[in-house]
């Protein structure tokens, strides 16, 4: 009987339109998280395999000695699982040329991670193993520039090599400090034999490992405990390319967005509740009155939002998954392979947003239905317990639960929360403190006295409406300025005509003569960076070298990209010295007015570190970790560093120029350039999808709060018409009263918006926080505009209606 | 004459075809005097009152309200005409919930922007016999309380003919007498015309003209 009559009471309410606002508020929840968490799910898979690949292994250890062989033979690790390689620049020669190149010489595991794509005179082909003793693999570029064929020789130090393939793909491409020159890839038994690596040669040992998590926690932890200072671990969680961290940021993008979407959705679904709840009191006191018991009735009603919650999954879901491919294919090109389908995760996630909803917004208002006297049915005036705080409270919890459930950090749920609450009682209690006490009538004389009056005598109801304006124009707000500051971060840090080529290893006496080179062929000249290898020492522990060669420029002038976060900047009047970046600042432990030790291949010098930087590494610009004050470093010998755009229509002046400058090192930069630009601008299209939807999610629940303020308003309406005020009276009055509501939140909702923002900034994108002036200005605005224009939307509705009409509702 | 109506007719969509609600509908009523409208359920009886208030428009015919053609006003102009010459009684009070007792009375001279609504709201509310109930709210009062407030607001309105809608009709036989009562005498003292709809055949008798509807007609 109570499943019958459930689907009856189902089937009238989805045909009479009362659950409309409910059902596409969750359906809206819904789509946005399964669509968000379905892509991100399979974009984190995609991403972990690749970074896996790009990092070359689950876990890498970077030293500048190879000294942790014994720590690692104390592990007994199979050879299987582990890869050992030297990576070092040396200068290659072929019978006719030289060039300087990137050399990496891998052992018999290499690669441990995916496959390496090569062509020889047959042609291209795939392969997981290490070069043969005896030959090499090149750069394309690099065969070109040495004007090289496959079984020529090339010489590599003492050893000589037969060219045995050129390399077009290589899955640990990411993985070295050496990687502006051309490749070369040798095998690691062969290294001995070129006599190149000596005692104080530069080199890197990378050592790979992949395995168990179990196995690769435990290699990690030994690899912490013997590792001396300037060793680097990396893992796959710190893929710091400038395409993962666009990846990763549009991810902390889209979760966001949805986060606030939900947390949207979920204010609509508890006014839409109320309202359910407010319709349905006669229903419940007639069922009392025919016999049906507490139980009962509550079950009819579990049913009836269990009905709710199935239409809305397969909805939502289906919706969701129709999002997610959407953004799939705005970004396969990018991917590829396909991408692997989704995990439980998403579903899962999905599930517990609707039980939250339900438990937090829709099932407190049915249980508040529930106590309703049967005498109801004898006199209409009986009404809930006007004791709404339990139910408020209820669903604050279930807001805080959300925040908890998207964010996963107690913290920052905690923060946003008490941010919003505080927020919205500020503005609540500012409207109480403004308006006072209210005073004997309706003020219906003239529209400012009676909306003013309004105000005074719904602070109720009015209070709930701003919390709802509240929330829904301070999340929109967040979700705009958050994708505009990251787009135009992506922006910034790629402008139009950015460096696509960089030139390294530029002597003195070729500086001049290439800059007029560069001059002729109408290439815009760019700074000329001093650069020379250096070590730096701490000046009262000499022995305590930090074991590492940086490369230092010195100039007067702070570079773009670069922030001084401590200490100042090179100034005329003082004595200056070294700026150092924040990463080495807290890797070797080195601090503001350390005195230090520059070694130098021409002499040492004595200096204090000055000032330290945030650099921004995604910047396509030279950036250095060490950066001198030049009264240091003048008399210094040093090569030049610069880079240069060449547009598409001159791009055979970069061959001309290594032509004309036999020792200076070109490489481009185009290809990662085109490859961030286009996924910054797939990405751009999904951010705007969900910047769309959050907007979608903040209108329902501004409407939803004003279509449960006219419910009460529609009765008072129609008495004030019947008894002689114009539709004018009442019209302007509603829009004065929604419009100071509207600046209120607006405000309120600004407040919140640059909180938010500020948070997301240093907390989620890890970016220097701004001040956004056009936040204040949109807010009250939004507020204004949105507000208002509902309320004349539901007014003109109300006019429509005689007020016999609506005396009869 | 302060109303009179000719071949007045009301039709509303029922499906493909029109239902007709009221048809010919021809009467007049003299300023002061008292009209009683009765008939069975669903005759017309509020349909016909909401159009001689002008809360509602006829689908043809004529209203003369004091001397005006309602059917040729918009609806601003008959909230204007509603608010300078009507008074309203309705059989659910239809008192505003979040006013007090005087603030609901003080209602229609706040509409018309009146001097000192305070103080005439008190009068009628003592005249009414509910001084000491001025500052409840109408969930606070009785349902005859309820509808003397409602005879007060009425009034209060300084009209020129005044509308009750089944005024007895939510209350017992002994409110029911006291509030009908209190409806005439004040009536008598504001020389308004009254035009009631009812049921009540006691009601009805106290009227100065009675007319009764069958089926949206008049009934000889």
């Amino acid at each position: 009987m109570l499943a019958t009559l459930s689907i009856k009471l189902f089937i009238r309410e989805i045909r009479s339109g009362y659950l409309t606002s409910m059902l596409l508020s969750l359906v809206l929840a819904v789509t946005i998280v399964s669509g968000i968490s379905l892509f991100t799910d399979r974009l984190e898979k995609v991403l972990s395999s690749e970074t896996k690949e790009f990092l070359g292994g689950d876990l890498k250890f970077e030293s500048n000695e190879d000294a942790i062989k014994d720590s690692l033979k104390i592990l007994n690790l199979d050879k299987s699982k582990t890869s050992e390689m030297a990576v070092f620049a040396s200068v290659i020669f072929s019978e006719e040329e030289m060039q300087l190149s990137s050399i990496k010489a891998v052992d018999n595991s290499y690669p441990l991670i995916g496959e390496l794509e090569l062509q020889n005179k047959s042609g291209t082909y795939k392969t997981k193993q290490n070069p043969d003793q005896g030959t090499l693999w090149i750069d394309e570029r690099l065969k070109n520039l040495l004007s090289l064929e496959y079984g020529d020789n090339i010489y590599l130090g003492d050893a000589t090599f037969v060219l045995a393939a050129s390399i077009i793909y290589e899955p640990d491409r990411g993985s070295t400090n050496f990687a502006f020159a051309p490749k070369t890839i040798m095998n690691i038994s062969d290294l001995a034999a070129t006599n190149i690596i000596q005692p104080g040669s530069r080199v890197e040992y990378n050592y790979l490992f992949t395995g168990s998590e179990e196995e690769i926690s435990l290699i990690r932890e030994t690899l912490e405990e013997n590792k001396n200072q300037g060793d680097d671990i990396e893992s796959l969680s710190s893929d710091s390319s400038a395409l993962g961290r666009t990846i990763d940021r549009s991810e902390n993008f889209f979760l966001l967005g949805g986060l606030i979407a939900v947390l949207l959705s979920a204010c609509t679904i508890g006014i839409s509740s109320q309202r359910f709840a407010r319709r349905h009191i006669s229903y419940v006191a007639i069922l009392k009155t025919l016999g049906m018991n507490q139980f009962q009735i509550r079950g009819l009603y579990l049913l009836l939002f269990f009905y709710t919650t199935l239409l809305t999954l397969f909805l939502g879901l289906s919706f969701g998954w129709v999002l997610q491919s959407n953004f799939i294919s705005l970004m396969d090109s990018y991917f590829p392979t396909e991408l692997p389908p989704p995990s439980f995760y998403p579903l899962l996630i999905t599930c517990l947003t609707v039980l939250i909803c339900q438990f937090g917004f829709i099932y407190p208002h049915i249980s508040k239905l529930l106590d309703i006297s049967p005498m109801r049915v004898l006199k209409n005036d009986i009404t809930f317990n006007q004791n709404t705080l339990p139910i408020f409270i209820m669903g604050l919890f279930a807001f805080l639960f959300l925040l908890y459930v998207y964010t996963n950090q107690i913290a920052l749920s905690l923060i946003i929360f008490t941010g919003v609450i505080f927020f919205s009682f500020i503005g609540i209690g500012s409207i109480y403190l403004l308006l006072g006490k209210k005073k004997l009538g309706l003020g219906a004389q003239d529209a400012v006295s009676l909306a003013l009056s309004e105000l005074r005598r719904r602070k109720l109801s009015n209070s709930f409406q701003i919390f709802a304006f509240t929330v829904a124009i301070g999340l929109s707000l967040i979700t705009f300025s958050a994708s505009k500051n990251l787009l135009g971060s992506w922006q910034d840090s790629i402008p139009d005509n950015s460096p696509n080529n960089f030139a390294i290893n530029i002597t003195k006496e070729d500086k001049d003569s290439m800059e007029l080179f560069l001059y002729e062929k109408e290439i815009e000249i760019n700074l000329f960076y001093p650069v020379a290898n250096a070590q730096i020492l701490r000046k009262n522990n000499e022995e305590n070298i930090i074991d590492r060669n940086f490369n230092i420029t010195w100039l007067e002038d702070l570079p773009e990209q670069n922030e001084v976060v401590k200490g100042i900047w090179f100034q005329n009047d003082t004595k200056n010295g070294i700026s150092i970046s924040d990463e080495i600042s807290e890797r070797y432990d080195l601090n503001l007015n350390d005195e230090v030790i520059i070694q130098m291949e021409d002499g040492s010098l004595e200096t204090y570190i000055q000032s330290i930087r945030a650099v921004d590494w995604e910047s396509f610009s030279p950036n250095f970790f060490v950066i001198g004050h030049p009264s240091l470093f003048e008399e210094r010998s040093s090569t030049y560093i610069t880079s240069f755009y060449i547009p598409k229509s001159k791009q055979k002046v970069a061959a001309e120029l290594m032509r004309e400058f036999r020792t200076v090192s070109v490489f481009s930069v185009e290809e990662l350039i085109k490859q961030v630009r286009d996924i910054v601008n797939q990405v751009t299209k999904a951010l705007n999808s969900i910047l769309l939807l959050t907007c979608l999610s903040a209108l329902f629940l501004a409407f939803s709060a004003l279509q449960d303020g006219f419910d009460q308003r529609r009765h008072q309406s129609a008495i004030l018409r019947t008894l002689g005020a114009t539709g004018k009276l009442v019209k302007t009055s509603s829009l004065i009263e929604f419009s100071i509501l509207g600046v209120v939140s607006g405000l309120l909702g600004s407040m919140i918006a640059h909180t938010g923002v500020y948070f997301i900034e240093t907390k989620v994108f890890q970016t220097i926080p701004g001040f956004y002036p056009e936040i204040w200005v949109m807010g009250p605005i939004i507020g204004i505009v949105i507000v208002s224009g509902l309320c004349l939307y539901l007014v003109n509705g109300l006019m429509k209606q005689s007020p016999k009409e609506l005396l009869s509702q | 004459m302060i109303l009179i109506t000719k071949n007045l007719r009301k039709e509303v969509p029922s499906g493909e075809t029109n239902l007709v609600i009221l048809d010919d509908i021809n009467f007049s009523l003299e300023e002061g005097k008292s009209l009683a409208i009765t008939g069975p359920s669903g005759s017309g009886k509020s349909t016909l009152l909401g159009l001689l208030a002008g809360l509602d428009t006829a689908t043809s015919g004529e209203i003369l309200l004091d001397g005006i053609k309602i059917n040729l006003l918009n609806e601003e102009e008959r909230a204007i005409l509603r608010k300078d010459k009507v008074g309203f009684v309705f059989q659910s009070f239809e008192l505003l919930p979040s006013l007090t007792a005087l603030e609901n009375v003080m209602l229609p001279s706040e509409l018309k922007s009146e001097n000192d609504p305070q103080q005439r709201g008190e009068y009628f509310l003592d005249r009414v016999g509910l001084t000491d109930r001025k500052n409840h709210y109408p969930n606070q009062l009785s349902g005859g309380e309820q509808q003397r407030v409602a005879i007060a607001r009425a009034f209060a309105c300084s009209a020129k003919i005044l509308f009750a809608d089944e005024p007895t009709g939510n209350l017992d036989p002994r409110n029911g007498k006291l509030v009908s009562d209190l409806l005439f005498e004040v009536n008598s003292e504001t020389d308004n015309a009254l035009v009631i709809v009812t049921h009540d055949q006691d009601l009805a008798s106290q009227c100065d003209k009675k007319i009764e509807l069958k089926l949206g007609k008049i009934v000889d």
